[in-house]
């Protein structure tokens, strides 16, 4: 039964993985050797030994340059189609599995001029068509969901923003933001959600903006403060602490620029840091479009790191040269483009050429670049080419530098809407959980809301790119302050928006909201941010080096570009939260300190201090009883200093640990 | 629709449900992407082999010294370098008219159990960098990639999951991450890579500490740790926002934390102490920290580990990575793997389990008295010793990477025994000049005992990422018996 169902996996959708994967799951259950990728075949053809034809890389472009004239994409000469494997197989021109059969394999090996295929040009060689007859033989595999029809693909919306007509304001909602959503709501027949309680608020918001959860002193002054847009007042003020935003965001530039304190490259010189020239950055609120021209065409050294790229001892692929990087991070990071398949031949996902790519990395490239296809050379030497030549292109007669500003510039035009929507959209991101568009870095798909997109873009272009004004403008709107939607797993490809997702908390928020609790932060930071009027409190992840534990948490390795991190939580990363030194560690001494900062204040005080500083609210007194036996204790009225530290240490870890304080919502 | 709705389908309950990826995997599963793409059938014969252990010769094992022994020539003062290629005599081995070379007598004799392969060709990457070349050993990919590529372990544990749920499939013994050279690229691919931090190896950097990876933290008693986790449960449960409901972040957190303890409390972490193995075994096995790591590794091939590495660790200029001094070096890391490998084999053997357990033994590259990478690399000679003549007992030793041919010993999962494979050229330069097999077919054969197709493909980023390079490899069905 198994054997059917992997010679067919291929052909049919994601059903029969799931099907397969649960049997594979029931195996181990049942004690039996592993199941379904494992098991042993009777698939006559590759008892053969005959390699698998790799159906992208050998058939797909074969057809697209081909067959692709009369047969892809709105033409579908004679009935047949090869945009996906569904519109071939209706055309009946092969049969599964046996090529000499097939109609497809007599008319291109045919020798009768009226018959053979492709009627243009010469006919496909001999080694071609036995590729195709094995590819039949072998069941036709075709990649889940590929599809050659370029329209498939989606239209990339116009480069240009659209000018965007807000709808009136109702039911109460005034914000321009809201009254989009609420439009995309009406369309779906979903009821505009709740605004979230004050603390929620200021514990998403705080999160979001600066990294931390409120501390008690600031809910109180928040509570205490009878103003109606005191919700505005505290986005603003936390927007205004230069240095907490500054801290918190280095870990997302960090992290999407490819930047770290130490890693691959450092040690002989083919890495730079841009830490300094970062930071400065951020903590001076650079407008986004001097901050891309920064990066892309540096004006001094200190942020030409990004770049440079990662330049790796010995020989790389010509794919991963210094310049194709230049192309690859650029295109990602700017423009949500995935310029990864077109550095080594045309891709087959969306339209960029090889040339595209290589267009690229000649502006940057000091010396000729020779344009090499899946690694090899072909001859041909790259000229300097921007993505958009609508917008304006790159002269090749200019140095290296200027051609660097002049994509500097048509990166950052007021009519290349791509770079603001970009940036829009990780933002929105960021603070709601899932992006407009999603995958944040495919953004030639469409957007759930195409209008509040734009809206956004044209915002932040109006306001000069500023960023900070940008995200003060979401941070205000009702739909960023509603009740978080559960309903949603992260990924999934259905996708209808009611509200803002629940997130996990970063490896840096994690630190940061236990060090200040437990006073264990690190003596000094690895990355000393070279402003001297800065005020820290205590030294933040974001400027320490990433160690096994925050790596457990998923502070990623920054050797290639990432722009989301995983939303959960692994068992390897279980371990070592129950039983890693470095959380232990910080917890015992943690413990300490606190018990002498409470000393002879009542237990009571200890543990609200606690949830307070961890889930932004009291306990309840159902937990309060918990808490009791866990401190092993009467009465919360016994004094802090009468507790055991092992108590105390282990209610730390237990609130640490609670997918409540692990969540923003 | 929540987790566990869709993972938990059918007559799957929670209650029962137990296994070590539970919290995540299906997440990532949920996820979409990365996905498997194509997974054709392996090929031909069936696969015998459900786990895997390589045993990692970290820093660039000289096979003239080791696996191939060429002409001997004692050290003499004033000796030219031209005339050394192997720093020991040869001795016979179980095979007839095998020799391999002094010092490894003990796997002499269980040679009989497997292939010795010494065709092995690994490319000039240049700049030979030992972690560059050991990345695309253990990935098939040269670095840089513009993905995160997985560490072949990484590939077992998410095509083939755990063998026993309270195991984890991908296990790193013996190699420090922190506090030594080279670190960040050897973090580059000790990793799940884009498969997800769930494919990430279990690092054991020290054997003999190895149950306390699983144990809770020193100065914690058992009690008080199940107490913690028993409160914890109760407070999780009296989140004042989730009475009855539940959701993706709270359901994967609490299920994640309940696959950790239930590891933690479980009887069958005892897999991870060695100092439970009777004193005359131990001993056996005991050279130092390489010798007990193949200890810990019997025991968790026995418990239900999929994929286990045993590095005699690399860190620059230390283990096999000699750049002077080798000879006398090298006497001393082959007293550190001779008994600890064949008793392993043996163990196995006696076990009844070397059948369906692949046992792999290689290195980055080899390396010789005079050439650096293969000849006519423009690579940098990295040799502190004299390329002339023999001065002094420190220049006697193979001191240069060199890429042109070394040696692989397989034992189990199906592949023949008492066979060698391949041969290298008696004289210098000692290229392979039989049977030449580079990583990615050498991955395509251990993929293929694995049950695994060499064209096995995952989606990442609507692109396929194979597990050999780009779909190419082929298994060379000569190994198999």
């Amino acid at each position: 039964m198994h054997v059917t169902m992997i010679t067919s996996r291929c052909l049919v959708g994601a059903a029969v993985c799931r099907t397969l994967l649960l049997l594979g799951t029931l195996g181990f259950l049942l004690g039996g050797p592993p199941l379904a990728f494992a098991g042993p075949t009777t698939d006559a053809n590759s008892e053969s030994g005959a390699t698998r034809v790799d159906f992208v890389h050998e058939i797909a472009p074969v057809i697209q340059k081909r067959c692709g004239e009369c047969h892809v994409g709105q033409r579908a000469e004679a009935g047949l189609s090869f945009n996906t494997r569904q519109s071939l197989l209706k055309a009946e021109v092969i049969v599964i599995g046996h090529p000499e059969e097939s109609e497809l394999i007599r008319r291109i090996s045919s020798d009768d001029p009226d018959e053979r295929m492709p009627p243009k040009g010469p006919p496909l060689d001999p080694e071609t068509i036995e590729k195709f007859k094995l590819w039949i033989a072998q069941g036709a595999p075709w990649e889940e969901g590929y599809t050659l029809n370029p329209q498939d693909n989606h239209a990339e919306p116009p480069l240009k923003l659209a000018d965007v007509a807000v709808p009136p304001a109702g039911d109460g909602l005034t914000h321009p933001i809201d009254r989009l959503v609420r439009e995309y709501f009406r369309a779906h027949n979903i009821a505009f959600p709740q605004v979230v309680d004050d603390q929620t608020f200021l514990r998403r918001v705080g999160f979001d903006l600066v990294g931390l959860p409120p501390t008690p002193g600031e809910v109180a002054e928040f509570r205490a403060d009878p103003a109606p847009d005191k919700r505005d007042r505290w986005v603003r003020r936390l927007l205004d602490d230069r240095t907490a935003y500054a801290d918190h965001w280095m870990s997302f530039w960090n992290d999407l620029l490819r930047n770290d304190y130490t890693g691959t490259g450092y040690i002989d010189g083919g890495r730079k840091q841009i830490s300094a020239w970062l930071y400065t950055a951020l903590y001076n609120n650079m407008p986004y479009d001097e901050f891309v021209r920064e990066l892309v065409a540096p004006s001094s050294p200190e942020s030409e790191g990004f770049m440079r790229g990662i330049k790796w001892r010995g020989n790389v692929n010509a794919s991963q040269r210094v310049e194709l990087q230049f192309a690859q991070t650029t295109s990602q990071v700017f423009l949500g483009i995935n310029m990864k398949c077109a550095s080594c031949h045309d891709s087959f996902i969306d339209r960029w050429k090889l040339t595209d790519a290589y267009g690229l990395a000649a502006i940057v490239a000091e010396e000729p670049l020779e344009i090499h296809r899946c690694d090899k050379p072909t001859g041909q030497i790259a000229q300097p080419h921007f993505l958009y030549p609508e917008l304006g292109d790159i002269d090749a007669n200019q140095p290296p530098k200027e051609r660097l500003k002049e994509y500097a510039r048509l990166l950052t035009v007021a009519d290349n809407g791509r770079t603001s929507r970009t940036i829009v959209n990780r933002i929105w991101h960021r603070l709601m959980g899932r992006g407009l568009v999603h995958p944040v870095d495919m953004m030639s798909q469409p957007a759930w809301s195409p209008e509040l997109l734009d809206y956004l873009a044209r915002y932040l272009v109006d306001h000069k790119w500023d960023l900070k004004e940008l995200i003060y403008h979401i941070c205000t709107s009702r739909i960023y302050q509603a009740v978080c939607d559960e309903s949603v797993t992260p990924g999934e490809e259905k996708y209808v928006f009611r509200g803002p997702l629940p997130r996990r908390i970063t490896a840096e928020q994690f630190c940061d909201t236990v060090w200040r609790l437990t006073g264990s932060s690190p003596a000094k930071p690895a990355f000393n941010p070279p402003v001297p009027e800065r005020k820290a409190d205590f030294v933040r992840a974001s400027l320490t080096v990433a160690d096994a534990f925050q790596m457990a948490l998923g502070r990623p390795q920054r050797d290639v570009v990432v722009s989301t991190r995983p939303e959960v939580i692994t068992t390897l990363q279980a371990l070592n939260l129950s039983i890693g030194p470095r959380l232990h560690q910080d917890l015992e001494a943690g413990a300490r300190n606190l018990i002498q900062k409470f000393a002879d204040k009542p237990a009571d005080d200890l543990v609200r201090h606690i949830y307070l500083m961890t889930l932004t609210r009291e306990p309840t007194a159902e937990e309060k009883q918990v808490l009791k036996s866990v401190l092993d204790i009467e009465s919360l009225d016994v004094p802090t200093q009468s507790l055991e530290a092992s108590h105390v240490e282990d209610l730390l870890w237990m609130i640490v640990m609670l997918p409540e304080f692990q969540t923003i919502r | 629709m929540t987790v566990d709705r869709i993972r938990f389908d059918g007559q799957i309950t929670r209650r029962n449900f137990l296994k070590w990826t539970a919290g995540a995997a299906a997440a990532t599963y949920l996820l979409g992407e990365p996905r498997l793409l194509a997974n054709p059938a392996p090929a031909a014969p069936a696969p015998r082999a459900d786990c895997c252990v390589l045993l990692w010769m970290a820093g660039g094992m000289a096979a003239p010294e080791t696996f191939d022994p060429k002409r001997y020539a004692p050290f003499a003062k004033g000796l030219p370098a031209s005339e050394i290629l192997s720093t020991f005599p040869a001795i016979d081995t179980v095979l007839p008219g095998v020799k391999i070379s002094q010092g490894l007598e003990n796997i002499a004799q269980v040679l009989d159990r497997g292939t010795l392969i010494r065709s092995h060709v690994l490319p000039d990457l240049g700049h030979i960098l030992h972690s560059r070349h050991q990345y695309h050993w253990h990935t098939g990919y040269v670095p840089p990639q513009t993905v995160a590529a997985p560490h072949m372990g990484a590939w077992m544990a998410r095509l083939l999951g755990p063998r026993n749920p309270a195991i984890p499939p991908f296990i790193v013994i013996g190699q420090r991450l922190e506090g030594i050279g080279e670190k960040e690229e050897l973090k580059a691919f000790h990793t799940g890579g884009f498969l997800g931090a769930e494919y990430d190896p279990f690092l054991i950097p020290y054997p003999e500490q190895a149950l306390e990876a699983v144990q809770p933290p020193r100065g914690m008693t058992p009690s008080r740790f199940e107490s913690r986790y028993q409160y914890y449960r109760k407070l999780a449960e009296l989140d004042p926002r989730y009475k009855d409901a539940s959701d993706f972040h709270r359901t994967s957190i609490l299920r994640a934390m309940e696959n950790a303890h239930r590891l933690l409390s479980s009887p069958q972490r005892r897999a991870f102490d060695i100092s439970e193995e009777p004193k005359s075994v131990y001993e056996k096995y005991n050279t130092g920290r390489f010798g007990l790591g193949c200890l810990l590794a019997r025991r968790l091939v026995e418990a239900g580990a999929r994929f286990i590495e045993v590095s005699t660790e690399y860190v620059p200029f230390e283990g096999w990575d000699t750049h002077e001094n080798g000879h006398v070096r090298y006497a001393k890391m082959k007293e550190l793997i001779d008994r600890p490998i064949a008793q392993f084999i043996l163990d196995l053997e006696e076990r009844g389990l070397l059948d369906r357990t692949l046992v792999i033994v290689a290195s980055e590259f080899s390396r010789d008295m005079l050439i650096e990478g293969v000849p006519g690399s423009n690579a940098r000679d990295q040799s502190r010793a004299p390329a002339d003549k023999m001065e002094e007992m420190i220049h006697y030793g193979l001191h240069r990477h060199f890429t042109g041919s070394s040696s692989v010993l397989l034992f189990g999962g199906g592949i023949r025994r008492g066979v060698v494979f391949g041969e290298s050229a008696p004289e210098r330069p000692c290229l392979a000049i039989k049977d030449p097999i580079g990583v990615t077919d050498l991955h395509a054969t251990i993929y293929t005992a694995m049950g695994i197709s060499p064209q096995t493909a995952m989606e990442v980023e609507r692109r396929p990422f194979y597990v050999t390079q780009d779909g190419k490899g082929r298994p060379e069905m000569r190994l198999f018996a």
